[in-house]
């Protein structure tokens, strides 16, 4: 762990609630990621997992508490009509560029090909060269294994691929931390292999991450903490061979039967 | 034939009023059809609610009425501003600034419903995931929405726009001497009607026919990659 990650987290989450309506979704939740740090966040459907990392970098705007993001506080306040929301929306557009976020269905621009997928925010939102922003791009794709097929249209590759190049779009930005929403929920089961491999390359070269899946073995093997929602709160929470063999909380033991049978 | 020959002079000079009226009034129509886009999409209320009367009003109105209520309605009002006042004694409000105006603002109507749609087909995720990179709201609708909406759009727009050229003959009752016009002109003095509608006739279908090589060029410039499917 370097000095300056010793003195912040990538992420800190704290004492974050989210409702919709009267629905509490999140009920005070709070989290912090050190640089390296692998967190999987899993719950069943319900729990407010994905609405959790949603919050983290303002897709949901939450009704209380603080994200901070290597140690920078997002700035929040009340508005006129009551409504609890960031102060300074460039200063949300910064910190986001600074996490990578691939999703559950995964969202690539279908008009442009992968590479230009893979360019276009670091070019336009960071304003990087563009033959720099191609050469870096080209790295990446060949990490996820996708390069030779850099100049196809998202329509034309398998779920698997789709999901490879977001992942190599999240981290052409090079962020601090990468949020995975569920992202091998939307894909055939021969085609989610491909994609866990790649976030297991990602977790052994220290890239900080968390994972909002339910994918039990990536959980349990690959990474370094474990969270368990359970209806907007943190049930249980800790190291993945403890939590599993030994769950202490009973919601987690039976949650941990269903999903293993 | 020989008729047309003598009368090219008007005709052509119609045709070419024809013309700026058509692209000029486009300009504020696709600008309006933007803004009313724009309008009916946001999360303000009181955005929504001048959208929705804006289209509700210029959708039920037949065009006519709009361009003689703007023409005539225009002048008087512009009048009784200036003698109220007292900086102008008689304004005089230019045919062809009415013509365009209230052609281009009803079609704008029209235009705001097909780039809603337009807008609405394009998945929200991959608009969420501009905004996940740090996009603005500026680079989102630059590089995510406007290039895909085009290809939605281009069924409808290319739809309004046949209506909308056709529609400009409306401004020959307010004596704009567009084709229609002088062709008309020119047929009753002649009384040879019927050859000179005839040639108004071939000339808007030139017009038409050229539109559509345009619209064409449009739809292959930006369907990349756009598979018309729910995949992506």
């Amino acid at each position: 762990m370097s000095e300056a990650s010793a003195e912040h987290a990538a992420l800190e989450v704290v004492d974050l609630h989210k409702s919709f309506g009267d629905v509490e979704v999140i009920r005070g939740v709070s989290m912090s990621a050190h640089k390296g740090d692998v967190i999987s966040i899993l719950g069943a459907s319900g729990s407010g997992k994905s609405t959790f990392l949603r919050c983290i970098n303002l897709l949901e705007i939450p009704n209380a508490g603080d994200v901070f993001v290597a140690g920078e506080k997002i700035r929040m306040h009340t508005s006129k009509s009551g409504r609890y929301e960031p102060e300074d929306i460039h200063q949300v557009e910064r910190l986001r560029a600074r996490l990578g976020m691939v999703f559950q269905s995964f969202n690539l621009w279908s008009h442009m090909t992968v590479i230009e997928n893979v360019i276009e925010a670091p070019v336009h939102v960071l304003k990087i060269p563009k033959a720099e922003a191609i050469e870096q791009a080209e790295v990446l794709l060949n990490k996820v294994g996708i390069l030779e097929r850099k100049d196809y249209y998202p329509a034309q590759l398998s779920g698997g691929q789709m999901q490879r190049v977001a992942i190599a779009r999240g981290l052409a930005m090079n962020p601090e931390v990468m949020l995975f929403d569920e992202p091998t929920s939307a894909l055939d089961p021969e085609l989610v292999g491909e994609v866990l491999k790649v976030m297991r390359d990602l977790a052994e070269e220290g890239r900080t991450m968390l994972v909002v899946t339910h994918e039990m073995g990536f959980a349990r093997d690959v990474s370094s903490e474990v969270v368990f929602l359970h209806e907007g709160r943190v049930e249980e929470q800790g190291e993945p061979q403890q939590m599993f063999q030994n769950p202490n909380s009973d919601r987690f033991r039976k949650f941990l039967s269903r999903t293993m049978q | 034939m020989d008729l047309i020959i003598e009368y090219q002079g008007q005709l052509l000079s119609g045709t070419w009023v024809t013309i700026k009226l058509a692209l000029l009034s486009l300009v504020i129509a696709v600008l309006f059809g933007l803004l009313g886009a724009w309008a009916k999409l946001s999360k303000n209320i009181l955005a929504q609610k001048i959208g929705a009367a804006y289209t509700a009003i210029v959708r039920g109105v037949p065009d006519l009425v709009l361009i003689l209520l703007v023409f005539f309605g225009g002048q008087e009002l512009a009048n009784s501003i200036g003698t109220l006042t007292g900086l102008w004694d008689y304004a005089e409000i230019s045919q062809f600034a009415a013509g365009v105006g209230t052609i281009g603002v009803v079609f704008g109507g029209y235009m705001t419903e097909t780039f809603r749609g337009a807008i609405l087909a394009i998945p929200k995720g991959q608009i969420e995931a501009g905004v996940a990179c740090g996009m603005s709201r500026l680079v989102i609708f630059r590089r995510v929405i406007w290039p895909q909406m085009v290809v939605y759009a281009l069924p409808g727009f290319s739809n309004n726009w046949l209506v909308q050229i056709k529609s400009t003959a409306l401004v020959s009752v307010i004596g704009l001497q567009d084709v229609v016009y002088n062709g008309f002109v020119a047929g009753r003095s002649t009384r040879e009607l019927f050859t000179f509608m005839f040639a108004v006739l071939m000339i808007y279908l030139v017009l038409t026919a050229i539109s559509d090589v345009g619209l064409r060029w449009l739809d292959k410039r930006y369907s990349k990659g756009i598979v018309r499917s729910e995949d992506g």
